[in-house]
């Protein structure tokens, strides 16, 4: 792996009041890559992405401990802006969620609340966020019909071309794929791909050949804890940890 | 992975051991039709070669079912992987038994016993031979203790290949008339040779299978 880390935690350890449900996860998240977290229900894998971009502290009793740093400085640090992190670590749901809005109006709606309200410019974003998502070609004549009237597949990237239009680094997925028809799964796998050209790409999914299709790095969590973290080739090969090895040939989980 | 697959992979890694057995026991026979002359032992393996070849047909289309519908990972990748090479390389050693036996239809003779055994080649076949029963029982055990010299023991075996050919050229300078068949020894010892190299195949595929890890036997 020869590109720069973009996130890095060091210790990080988060308690949902006594339950602590992530344990001393120390990693390197490399930049204009897509990176996957696999591993079984509860084992803190969304619990860890919502960490990065502080998506966790909406929830009560929830506590962290260790560092997360983005580009070396950390988000949990004083004087930090949430929103400001959330902008630049950008997120996409397992359920597509679109705004009861026009699709325009989905993708504006970002760089509207970061106060650009140009019109022209706002037409701008919207075509190469719309563009980037893959999308453009299926709702260029359609701009101002509501999003929820888009399939499943077309929304969740929508709710893509929604978190590009603020310009991010990161893009958080968790579950991407989950609700979506094999062929819109194949779309986003292929967006996917091409948006790692311009951003790092973290990917939660509990569908492990979509792992090994999509990601370049990998990180097996058990338990809250990082069992392994490697290049996806490697871990699909051969990986290191028993336990690595008999959760994705299916042996527990 | 589910059970389903598990059960399958169980079944198929006893079917490829079967077939490895077979093809080594044509091996051995051809060696023994040649030891003790036996045209009809000879017969017997060359008529193995339409099962050898089935076998491995429908242990091949096996393993492509079975990447077509687990996808399998890790060890059963690799398990799967490796059940393709060993019947690739069971099917070759098969094959040279089968030449093996050609060689003593071709040239029996009465007095050819002498001939064989005064060469190396019966020292060699046991050499061989114990090579390849140790990569199967490695591959159906997973025990790699099995094939832990085999990279000394296919030393061995090839130099005795170059000693049969050194006793081959004296012999056939005392006797000309020895040359026909002492050529198709010097074959024999080439075939047996090159049944040791599949058998560090076999080896090679099963350290993968155990280990994650690629290694080469010279």
């Amino acid at each position: 792996m020869t590109t720069q880390s973009i996130i890095c935690t060091q210790g990080l350890t988060l308690y949902y009041g006594e339950t602590r449900a992530l344990k001393d996860i120390t990693m390197r998240v490399s930049d204009r890559n897509v990176t996957a977290l696999i591993g079984p229900s509860g084992c803190g894998k969304s619990t860890l992405i919502r960490c990065f971009n502080r998506m966790n502290d909406l929830v009560d009793a929830c506590r962290i401990e260790g560092s997360v740093d983005l580009h070396g400085k950390d988000i949990y640090g004083n004087g930090t802006d949430p929103v400001e992190i959330r902008r630049r670590i950008g997120m996409v749901f397992q359920k597509p969620n679109p705004f009861p809005k026009s699709i325009y109006e989905n993708v504006a709606y970002g760089p509207r609340v970061h106060g650009i309200t140009d019109r022209a410019r706002l037409d701008r974003i919207v075509e190469e966020s719309l563009r980037k998502a893959a999308l453009w070609d299926e709702v260029k004549e359609r701009l101002s019909h509501p999003a929820m009237s888009l399939s499943g597949g077309q929304q969740q990237r929508l709710c893509i071309a929604r978190t590009l239009a603020v310009e991010p680094e990161v893009i958080l997925m968790d579950e991407p794929c989950s609700a979506l028809d094999p062929i819109a799964t194949a779309k986003i796998e292929a967006l996917i791909g091409e948006l790692k050209r311009q951003y790092c790409v973290i990917i939660v999914t509990h569908n492990m050949q979509q792992a090994s299709r999509v990601s370049d790095c990998c990180g097996f969590m058990y338990l809250g804890e990082m069992i392994e973290f490697g290049e996806t080739a490697q871990i699909f090969e051969s990986p290191e940890k028993e336990l690595t090895e008999n959760y994705i040939t299916g042996r527990f989980g | 992975m589910t059970d389903k697959f598990h059960a399958e992979m169980a079944e198929m890694q006893k079917r490829v051991l079967e077939m490895g057995f077979f093809a080594e026991g044509m091996l051995r026979d051809a060696v023994e039709a040649l030891m003790t002359q036996d045209v009809a032992l000879a017969g017997d393996v060359k008529g193995r070669k339409g099962a050898l070849s089935s076998q491995n047909d429908l242990l091949e289309e096996e393993v492509y079912r079975m990447i077509a519908l687990y996808q399998p990972v890790a060890r059963d990748m690799r398990a799967v992987a490796c059940a393709l090479k060993v019947i690739a390389s069971a099917e070759r050693i098969g094959r040279y038994g089968k030449d093996i036996a050609n060689v003593v239809i071709a040239t029996t003779d009465a007095r050819a016993n002498d001939l064989a055994s005064g060469l190396s080649i019966p020292h060699m076949a046991g050499l061989v031979l114990s090579m390849i029963d140790d990569s199967l029982r490695a591959y159906e055990t997973g025990d790699l203790q099995y094939i832990r010299h085999h990279s000394e023991r296919d030393d061995v075996v090839d130099a005795l290949r170059h000693t049969i050919f050194r006793e081959g050229i004296t012999y056939m300078m005392e006797e000309p008339r020895t040359i026909t068949r002492c050529m198709n020894y010097l074959m024999v010892a080439r075939y047996l040779e090159r049944c040791a190299d599949h058998s560090c195949k076999i080896a090679e595929k099963v350290h993968y299978m155990v280990t994650g890890e690629r290694i080469e036997i010279k």
